[in-house]
């Protein structure tokens, strides 16, 4: 009897698929030892979480029937905190429409998770934890640096007194040209300067902490007052100019939430984009109250790659999607 | 105008922007958190070679530039440098200028097919074929002996005019096979 020969491609990667099997037992190992349920919020759900710049993958389930593929389990982790599950960890896929590129694919492993009474600072640092744990770092030391810190560092510029004008300006002295950048409002330029100009930067040389973010990206997280400027308690860890975790400290208050669900919808449609149903099951868990929180999401496919240095998520992931 | 969305973007896209051609290089997408994607990418102008790096919104659009690419067998080369190709299926000729030839001038053999790039009805890019057969039209003969130790090399022009370092062994007159992009000796033929 003649065997084909095995997927070549697939054989180079039984040795990765033993490290994925370790993280992936790691970080059980690690939320066991600190008493944190794990539970598995279905991926596929009537309504869709709800983001400007994050796209939703649409299913047929019957004839004319349709439902969505979680982008992230937060709106159903969170109906279980208000239920009162406690501290709580999921670990599966997410899938994220046309995102794909070398650190991006359409299905991606995410680890997120909800601690609850914890002080923010503390929960950073309980996140920073399980990244070292994973990365094996040593001793790398960790930094911390505010947003409005990093643009001014990075960028030599204060966003927050910036006109959009100022902006280009900057991102051109910095050799970084845009397609129709006149026409891009203060927001877009910031981030695009942002991607541009501050993040590959971040972590070259420590594992960083990114934090108080500007108001206008505080997503599902509380805002504060810092100075002259609002800012969100939410918090991303990068290592290598590479995104690793984006947490909050939760916002609770439902009629604040059910606002900035309204307004990123109503973003979404002025976009051009197809509107998304509201999740009323996750604003009614606010209403009947969330315990105060912070979350966090962790890509794990990333903190794979970071683990075995390689450059790109396609050769961490045994069936990647090809090349964009 | 047929155009391009930024999920279409992809190495050797040619595209046009401000009226000029160009060439995508390499395109990587971006996406800090939950912020708004890019898309980044490096486009090369396809007359003056520069290289650039653009970034779009996800969902922008280009035209697409009005590129053809032809294949066409050189048929001659004229006294002022240009040389004249033609089409095997429709027996059109075209004339490129020296100026278009560029560096490839080294590349130019009488027979061989090349890729043309046109842009609105004009050549404007020589591409040879990434190998090449030719012969050793002057070296050095190699000292015996030598070629045992089989990785010594040795300067060479080619009948084109290609400078390349081809081993010690091979002679005047015999024929090899060389990396266009390289200028590389691959074999002897």
């Amino acid at each position: 009897m003649t065997l084909a020969p095995p997927n070549t491609s697939l054989v180079s990667k039984i040795d990765i698929l033993h490290e994925r099997a370790s993280c992936l037992r790691e970080i059980r190992q690690f939320f066991l030892a600190r008493d944190v349920l794990e539970v598995d919020c279905p991926a596929l759900g009537p309504a869709s979480s709800i983001d400007r710049h994050i796209d939703v993958m649409r299913v047929e389930i019957g004839e004319n029937k349709w439902a969505y593929l979680h982008t992230s389990p937060e709106y159903k982790m969170k109906q279980l905190l208000a239920a009162g599950i406690g501290d709580c960890y999921q670990l599966g896929p997410v899938y994220r429409l046309e995102e794909s590129g070398r650190l991006h694919n359409p299905e991606f492993t995410m680890l997120e998770w909800y601690r609850v009474g914890l002080p923010f600072l503390t929960f950073i640092e309980e996140t920073l934890n399980l990244i070292r744990l994973l990365l094996v770092l040593g001793p790398l030391p960790t930094s911390f640096i505010t947003y409005r810190a990093a643009i001014l560092h990075y960028a030599g510029i204060d966003y927050v007194h910036a006109t959009t004008h100022d902006l280009i300006a900057c991102a051109h002295r910095l050799g970084h040209h845009s397609s129709d950048a006149e026409d891009w409002d203060k927001e877009t330029l910031l981030q695009f300067l942002f991607s541009a100009a501050v993040e590959p930067h971040l972590g070259q040389n420590d594992l960083l902490v990114l934090h108080d973010y500007p108001a206008s990206q505080a997503a599902l997280a509380c805002t504060k007052q810092s100075g002259d400027e609002t800012v969100a308690e939410r918090f991303e860890i990068y290592y290598r100019g590479i995104e690793l975790a984006n947490g909050y400290h939760e916002l609770t208050d439902a009629a604040e939430q059910r606002k900035r669900l309204y307004a990123e919808s109503q973003a979404r449609i002025a976009m051009g984009k197809p509107p998304l149903i509201i999740d009323e099951n996750f604003l009614r868990a606010l209403e009947d109250g969330l315990p105060p929180c912070c979350g966090v999401a962790v890509g794990f496919d990333r903190l794979l790659m970071l683990r075995l240095n390689k450059t790109s998520l396609s050769a961490v992931l045994p069936f990647p999607w090809p090349d964009p | 105008m047929a155009q391009v969305n930024t999920n279409e973007f992809r190495a050797g896209v040619k595209v046009e922007i401000d009226g000029e051609p160009y060439t995508m290089v390499n395109v990587e997408f971006v996406k800090p958190g939950k912020a708004q994607p890019f898309t980044r990418v490096k486009l090369k102008h396809l007359k003056t070679g520069r290289v650039v790096d653009r970034t779009f919104k996800s969902g922008e659009r280009l035209d697409v530039a009005d590129v053809q690419e032809l294949r066409m067998r050189l048929l001659y080369t004229e006294a002022d440098g240009s040389v004249v190709f033609m089409d095997d299926n429709s027996f059109e000729q075209i004339t490129v200028s020296q100026n278009v030839i560029g560096d490839n001038k080294q590349w130019m053999l009488e027979e061989v097919v090349y890729e043309i790039t046109i842009y609105k009805g004009e050549p404007i890019e020589v591409i040879p074929p990434t190998f090449m057969e030719m012969k050793i039209a002057e070296t050095a003969p190699g000292l015996r002996g030598d070629s045992s130790s089989g990785r010594v090399l040795k300067p060479a022009v080619t009948e084109s005019g290609a400078k390349v370092q081809v081993p010690i062994f091979i002679d005047e007159g015999e024929k090899i096979k060389i990396d266009t992009r390289t200028s590389e000796y691959v074999s002897r033929i």
